[in-house]
């Protein structure tokens, strides 16, 4: 069966693809030479101007590097990438310091435009109510002039802006609301902005633990992960798993981690939670409301791992490794018992996996 | 280099009476590569120090763009590894322990000299793959002379240079101010960018003062204050709107007493470096960072006999850190240093010395130098050296907000090299050869992921070879010289073996000249081998090649107006020193100097 048609029936209540246009049927046969694959994104170094994509075919068969490059030769993709969004057969790539997107066919990687005015430090991109959504920093160090971007996706103009408050960061969809984390910027954000994509405006902001760094829904719940602030912060604070419920948006549950953790990468998967701390990726059940002691797995592949996200899909868990963030990085996909399956060799600081 | 024969001996100091504050230089290096660039070389070169050692010496440079930070690599060592001495001083950054090279204007030097090797026990911590030494010689003869220079080329860029020397036998003066300034905003070769948000200006002022109280006590003194502004240019891929300013001040103050066994030197020196980095040029939220230093000196040197000299320094050096981007801090350090040199025979010297640091914010390790040299015969000389050199940890090292750490080692290195010389009457080749053993070198990795924080990870050892040529020869009315620097450099990671990022294995330069009459020509030719931009090894940066064309013609019977111009990159390289962001084309300017 086609990988995406499972995907999208087995998570058919979970909006992990941020999109709520894009479920209309698909047909198996390969829409282009990047179709049945997973997307990695890779962020290069800041102000290398090296971020590039690569693909892996969902049987793991084939992979390439640099798929952007290879489609469009004339073109750069830029510095920083950031994030992917898919909409209809067109996927957005975020280009944080190069303050652009790359609008490409997902499934071919030919260039369709380029959104290069309206951003400001873009970070995430989300769809809702056909239209696209851009988190955006603005200066790092003014604290006042962050916003989300709608995008008119027609024209791919920035149509108008919604200021919020410091560092939004990633997004999840939910019939006609945003859920915007504020992970803080360059200081550390606390809360959860809800946007009405009828009205493009915020609705609510509901306050969480400190650092929301990933956003996830399942049965008609909003789960945050909050990372807490780091040791160098004024005080340093645990992570916490959040747990909001969608029918009123009010927090309905917390978990605190103990002994001043950072957690990361929250990933909610057949009803399991993952997520991750330094190098080691936990799982715990949704239902439980207590956290595991020992992780499920500990990447460990030499003296400068450093897992930079991780995905969980398709019975597999995917694990980008940049390494130094100034070298190839690497793509562990392992099964679900934590075996290691596979190793793929990627582009520098792989920060993301898109399924395609 | 060479210059119009009759504008030959213009420049010439009077030998009888000059001082430079920098003894050891002369004193204490001599089984080392020394290379020395004459005002006239000064004169010649762009004003910035990248510019004049990226073309004459065996010094690697990578530049953010043109006119942005430049950073060294000597002997295949980072830019930390390199220390900037001025006047004797170690100027390095407090703050991030290097120093920005286009943030230093060479126009109002005397000398420049390029010391090869380690320097550690002299000069303290940095001078690990070399020395750069920048020197006002205070000259007690009778003079009054005004020089004014003015050069004008493309992209509006202007450098500015106005000089006075007043003197008698009892006392020296100098003041020189120099502005360099540029719209810098090139064509980006075969696109239709532009170099975007690069333009920069900075001025620099230096007063020196010296006064002979009698034949064996003088009185020194030498500011310099730099005031800088470059707007942070764009990439390729990212478009910028950043500025960054410096301000630095240097203060040294010294009392010479000499005889005929002893010469002693008591030096105060005040330093301060402060800048401010806007994000966003044109809002006022900005980030900053200052550092003083103050500098207590006593220097004495004992001439034993006509064949030994022992040479004892003790120093006492104060650096206080504040700033939105570091934690107020401040760091004693006591120093002393003992170097002894020995004339054993006719043909063989030794040169043996020591340094010890004491501090309370990290342990200090004990420094050596042993150095040789053997002049086989007239012609011919060979020199070996052996030294322990060391890197401290900066302030941002150990106190950066949320980052630093303050369990930082200093960075040590055992470097040891053979050399040799070989001079006939117009030719002389010098050849070394080198080896790195480079400990605990502090680099910035990620921590869990997210924050980045400094820590003694590395070992890398260096290898490699440099070579320097110079041919010259005077025929009546007709001058020529050549000068020819080649280094090969191997810089690995002991653990991967793989090429540190940024270090070329090849780097050669060469210049030629030739006068006649009143008119010169100059060629300068540069060629950079690729350099790694990964510390896989697995991206790279196309080697290149720059040459440079000069012309200068005195116009007036007194010697005293010369006319010149430059034609830069005359074949029009299109080339980046750092990825992503390409250097200028081919580009133009014309020169004016007056003295009066």
């Amino acid at each position: 069966m086609h990988f995406k048609k499972t995907i999208l029936l087995a998570f058919s209540s979970f909006v992990l693809f941020s999109s709520c246009d894009n479920n209309e049927p698909k047909i198996n046969t390969p829409l282009g030479a990047y179709d049945n694959g997973i997307l990695i994104l890779n962020q290069g170094v800041f102000l290398g101007g090296n971020a590039s994509v690569s693909f892996i075919s969902n049987d793991f068969s084939t992979s390439e590097n640099d798929i952007f490059t290879t489609t469009n030769p004339s073109l750069t993709l830029g510095d920083t990438a950031q994030d992917i969004g898919f909409y209809n057969d067109l996927a957005f790539i975020v280009l944080n310091v190069s303050n652009k997107i790359e609008v490409v066919n997902r499934h071919s990687f030919k260039h369709v435009a380029s959104i290069a005015t309206g951003l400001n430090n873009p970070r995430y991109i989300a769809f809702c109510n056909g239209k696209g959504y851009v988190t955006n920093w603005g200066d790092g160090t003014n604290t006042t002039d962050d916003f989300v971007a709608v995008l008119n996706l027609e024209n791919y103009i920035v149509s108008s802006t919604i200021a919020v408050v410091e560092g939004p960061e990633k997004m999840v969809v939910k019939d006609q609301n945003l859920f915007v984390g504020h992970i803080g910027g360059f200081g550390f954000g606390n809360s959860i902005s809800v946007i009405d994509a009828n009205s493009n405006t915020v609705s609510k902001s509901i306050n969480v633990g400190d650092v929301p760094n990933s956003l996830s829904i399942a049965n008609n719940n909003l789960y945050v992960l909050c990372g807490g602030k780091p040791s160098y912060a004024d005080v340093e604070t645990s992570g916490a798993i959040v747990k909001i419920n969608l029918v009123d948006n009010t927090v309905s549950s917390t978990i605190v981690f103990s002994d001043l953790k950072h957690p990361a990468n929250l990933n909610i998967y057949e009803n399991q939670v993952f997520y991750s701390i330094g190098n080691q990726i936990f799982k715990t059940e949704l239902s439980s409301t207590a956290l595991p002691t020992s992780p499920l797995l500990t990447i460990n592949a030499g003296a400068t791992t450093s897992l930079y996200n991780f995905e969980v899909q398709n019975n597999a868990i995917f694990a980008a490794d940049a390494l130094d963030y100034n070298s190839d990085g690497k793509v562990y996909v392992y099964g679900l018992d934590a075996q290691l399956q596979k190793t793929f060799s990627v582009g520098i600081a792989p920060c993301g996996f898109y399924f395609n | 280099m060479c210059q119009s024969i009759l504008a030959q001996n213009s420049g010439a100091i009077n030998l009888n009476e000059v001082i430079i504050s920098d003894a050891q230089l002369n004193n204490f290096s001599n089984a080392q590569s020394v290379l020395s660039l004459n005002d006239s070389i000064i004169q010649k070169n762009q004003p910035s120090l990248t510019s004049i050692l990226n073309y004459n010496s065996f010094i690697y440079f990578k530049e953010n763009g043109f006119g942005m930070v430049a950073s060294p690599s000597f002997r295949g060592t980072t830019a930390q590894q390199t220390a900037v001495i001025w006047n004797g001083i170690n100027i390095n950054s407090q703050l991030n322990g290097q120093t920005d090279f286009n943030t230093i204007s060479t126009r109002n030097f005397n000398s420049i000299a390029i010391r090869s090797g380690g320097g550690s026990v002299i000069y303290g911590s940095s001078a690990l793959g070399g020395t750069i030494h920048l020197n006002n010689v205070i000259a007690y003869k009778k003079q009054f002379q005004n020089e004014i220079l003015l050069n004008y080329g493309s992209f509006n860029t202007l450098d500015l240079n106005y000089k006075l020397k007043f003197g008698t036998e009892k006392l020296s003066t100098f003041f020189g101010f120099s502005r360099f300034s540029s719209d810098n905003d090139y064509q980006y070769i075969g696109t239709k960018l532009k170099n975007q948000n690069g333009a920069f200006h900075n001025n620099s002022a230096d007063f020196n003062f010296g006064y002979k109280i009698n034949s064996n006590n003088y009185v020194q003194f030498y500011n310099q204050v730099f005031d800088g502004s470059k707007d942070f240019s764009g990439t390729l891929t990212a478009v910028s709107k950043s500025k960054y300013t410096d301000f630095n001040t240097r203060n040294l103050l010294e009392w010479t007493n000499r005889n005929e066994h002893f010469t002693s030197k008591v030096k105060v020196a005040f330093l301060t470096e402060l800048y401010h980095y806007f994000e966003n040029k044109n809002t006022k939220n900005y980030s900053s960072g200052k550092s003083e230093t103050f500098i207590s000196k006593y220097d004495l040197n004992f001439k034993i006999n006509s064949k030994m000299n022992l040479n004892g320094i003790l120093e006492f050096n104060q650096t206080k850190g504040f700033g939105s981007d570091i934690e107020n801090v401040k760091r004693d350090i006591y120093s002393s240093v003992l170097l002894f040199k020995h004339q054993l025979s006719s043909r063989f010297q030794y040169e043996l010395s020591f340094r010890k640091e004491m501090t309370a914010n990290y342990k200090s390790p004990f420094l050596y130098s042993f150095g040789t040299k053997y002049m086989v015969n007239k012609n011919y000389l060979l020199r070996a050296n052996a030294s322990r050199n060391f890197r401290i940890p900066t302030l941002n090292d150990l106190y950066w907000v949320g980052a630093g750490n303050k369990n930082l080692k200093p960075e040590n290195a055992n470097q040891f090299e053979i050399g040799q010389e070989v001079k006939f009457k117009n030719l002389s080749i010098s050849n070394s050869v080198y080896i790195i053993y480079l400990k605990d070198m502090i680099q910035w990795t990620p921590a869990n992921g997210s924050f980045w924080t400094p820590n003694n990870i590395k070992n890398v050892t260096s290898k490699g070879l440099e070579t320097n040529l110079n041919w010259k020869k005077n025929h009546q009315l007709h001058s020529i010289e050549l000068n020819v620097n080649y280094a090969y450099t191997i810089s690995e990671d002991n653990v991967t073996k793989q090429q540190l990022i940024y270090v070329p294995f090849n780097k050669l330069n060469a210049s030629i000249c030739y006068g006649f009459k009143n008119a010169s020509i100059n060629a300068q030719f540069l060629y950079n081998g690729k350099v790694f931009t990964t510390s896989d090894n697995a991206y790279e940066l196309n080697a290149y090649k720059i040459a440079n064309l000069g012309f200068d013609y005195l116009i007036s019977k007194n010697n005293n107006i010369k006319l010149g111009c430059n034609i830069r990159n005359i074949f029009n390289e299109n080339y980046q020193s750092v990825a992503s962001r390409p250097m200028p084309g081919r580009n133009y300017n014309l020169h004016l100097t007056f003295k009066f």
